[in-house]
């Protein structure tokens, strides 16, 4: 759940004083789309994203002769002239939702990570945040089966069906549930741990709960 | 049927010394025995020979399983423990050497192959295989029966390319390990879809790495399908992909849990859908590898129609070719 589980240590980071096409060589080299920019202590003072370095890119329909003095120009602009000054940052401790709500609210694609002193500690891309969602769901964990649920509406169903699979020993990681939504019901998701199916939806219907069964076609 | 092949099973009555604890455990001895009785009075009757098999020895096992696996189990069946890692994998003080004939079977089915082309063989084994990973069992399985027999082929017959087809409605997640980065060993399942299934793997885009990349092809089908998604996937991309592979031999992966009443599942094949699955799969197997076919049981259990869904693959199996191609 937290971003310090998820995230990619140590990133790459530059200065502030390197130029628009080392930036650029940056990225290319390490097929990443953002640069955080740091000072001499580590702290952050912007990012630079590819598509900041290719708007400052001479445009390709432009005569050789201006090209080259667009490219010699780069080569000797910092890339403080191009990045974002007010790059949106997130903490270790913080957790992938906080960091869902950022990628929602300012449509950044990466986050730097940064500690209390705002020094760079790691990054955390969509990338990231889809491969941590993907663990804490159990996504492709070998072993596991999900099982749909109706809910009840009972204010306690999770924990009567809690208790239900501990008294017949049932192991599972994941009990989600989900809210009625655009005439679609209330249901509860619990991904199983036993290839003996059959044994756990005894138990639940046995227990007074409705399975829901997933049918495509016929 | 016209030509009345011989159908030959592998089974032995060791079978029934893996005990798996009896209660709501559905993998039981009971499978086996209603195999054999339909298979022994039915419409096969007068084909069915039935065959002893051998035990896979230590050499045979460790292709695919490391020694600290087999001495793990091993000791645990000799030490009285009831399950391994998970109460799905229910074990018994015989259960260790049980496995060993079970991943025999298809050894021994391997052999009757390279030596009397022409037969149907099939192998009705337990415990089943396709789950059972190098170091950890899985799912009911100890030893993968299918990857034993694929390595005994290659290295014994010289078999190199070969294709495990695997329909069992669950995905065989220990073959496609063994068949990861192995660009001569094809493996092909068509399971019902990892969100709802066990064992939660088997993606469409799982298709192997490094040099393996491209030799998986998972076919994962929505609960509720039936026997037209079933066969349109055989006729599509498993037939598009062993056009180009071109096995020297061909293993099947038989299991029977997609069946409508078969509550392992939600997939809804009919006794009808194994015949037609039969008959493309021997198909196959003439057209790529001179009939160079062997069939191992894995899943289904379902009392009552287990036997007649194993009857209608081999009636399959054993019929006149689709294409004389």
């Amino acid at each position: 759940m937290f971003i310090q589980d998820y995230m990619t240590v140590n990133p790459v980071t530059a200065t502030s004083d390197i130029t628009i096409i080392a930036a650029t060589m940056i990225l290319g080299e390490n097929s990443f789309r953002h640069l955080p920019i740091v000072d001499s202590d580590g702290v952050i003072v912007g990012i630079v994203t590819d598509r900041d370095l290719r708007s400052a890119w001479p445009s390709s329909i432009m005569s050789d002769g201006n090209k080259k003095a667009g490219l010699d120009l780069l080569s000797s602009t910092p890339v403080e002239n191009v990045m974002s000054r007010d790059a949106t940052v997130i903490r270790p401790d913080s957790t992938i939702d906080a960091a869902l709500l950022l990628f929602e609210s300012r449509g950044v694609g990466t986050l730097p990570v940064v500690d209390l002193q705002g020094r760079v500690v790691g990054i955390f891309s969509l990338k990231d945040m889809m491969a941590g969602y993907r663990r804490l769901f159990g996504l492709g964990e070998k072993g596991s089966a999900l099982v749909c649920i109706e809910d009840n509406g009972e204010k306690l169903m999770l924990s009567s069906l809690v208790e239900t699979l501990a008294e017949n020993k049932i192991l599972f990681t994941r009990l989600i549930r989900k809210e009625k939504s655009g005439g679609r019901p209330a249901m509860v998701y619990l991904r199983i741990c036993s290839m003996n199916i059959s044994f756990v939806r005894k138990v639940i219907e046995g227990a007074g709960f409705t399975l829901y069964h997933p049918v495509i076609d016929g | 049927m016209g030509k009345k092949q011989k159908i030959v099973v592998v089974t032995d009555s060791s079978y029934q010394l893996h005990d798996t604890g009896g209660g709501e455990h559905p993998e039981t001895y009971a499978r086996l025995e209603e195999i054999i009785a339909i298979l022994s009075a039915g419409q096969l009757a007068g084909q069915i020979k039935i065959i002893k098999p051998r035990a896979a020895t230590r050499t045979e096992l460790i292709a695919f399983h490391p020694e600290e696996w087999l001495f793990r189990f091993e000791e645990a069946a000799l030490a009285g423990q009831t399950y391994i890692d998970h109460p799905d994998n229910q074990i018994s003080y015989e259960s260790y050497l049980v496995a060993q004939v079970s991943a025999g079977a298809g050894l021994s089915g391997v052999d009757l192959i390279e030596e009397q082309l022409g037969e149907v063989v099939f192998c009705a084994v337990r415990p089943p295989g396709h789950h059972a990973e190098p170091t950890r069992p899985y799912g009911f399985c100890f030893f993968n029966n299918c990857v034993i027999a694929a390595r005994y082929w290659q290295r014994v017959y010289g078999r190199t390319r070969l294709c495990i087809f695997d329909f069992d409605a669950h995905h065989g997640n220990g073959i496609q390990t063994a068949c990861e980065e192995d660009p001569d060993l094809l493996y092909i399942s068509i399971h019902e879809h990892p969100s709802f299934s066990y064992p939660g793997t088997g993606w469409e885009n799982e298709l192997g790495s490094g040099a393996g990349k491209g030799t998986i092809l998972n076919i994962p089908l929505p609960p509720g399908s039936g026997d037209e998604r079933f066969l349109q996937a055989m006729d599509g991309d498993v037939k598009k992909l062993l056009d180009s592979f071109k096995p020297d031999g061909i293993i099947i992966g038989a299991g029977f849990d997609g069946h409508l009443l078969d509550d392992m599942s939600g997939l809804r094949y009919s006794v009808d859908g194994y015949y037609a699955a039969g008959r493309r799969i021997a198909d196959w197997s003439r057209l790529f590898c001179s009939g160079r076919l062997v069939s191992i049981l894995e899943g289904g259990y379902h009392s009552g129609i287990l036997g007649k869904c194993v009857e209608s693959y081999l009636r399959g199996l054993g019929a006149e070719p689709l294409n004389e191609k």
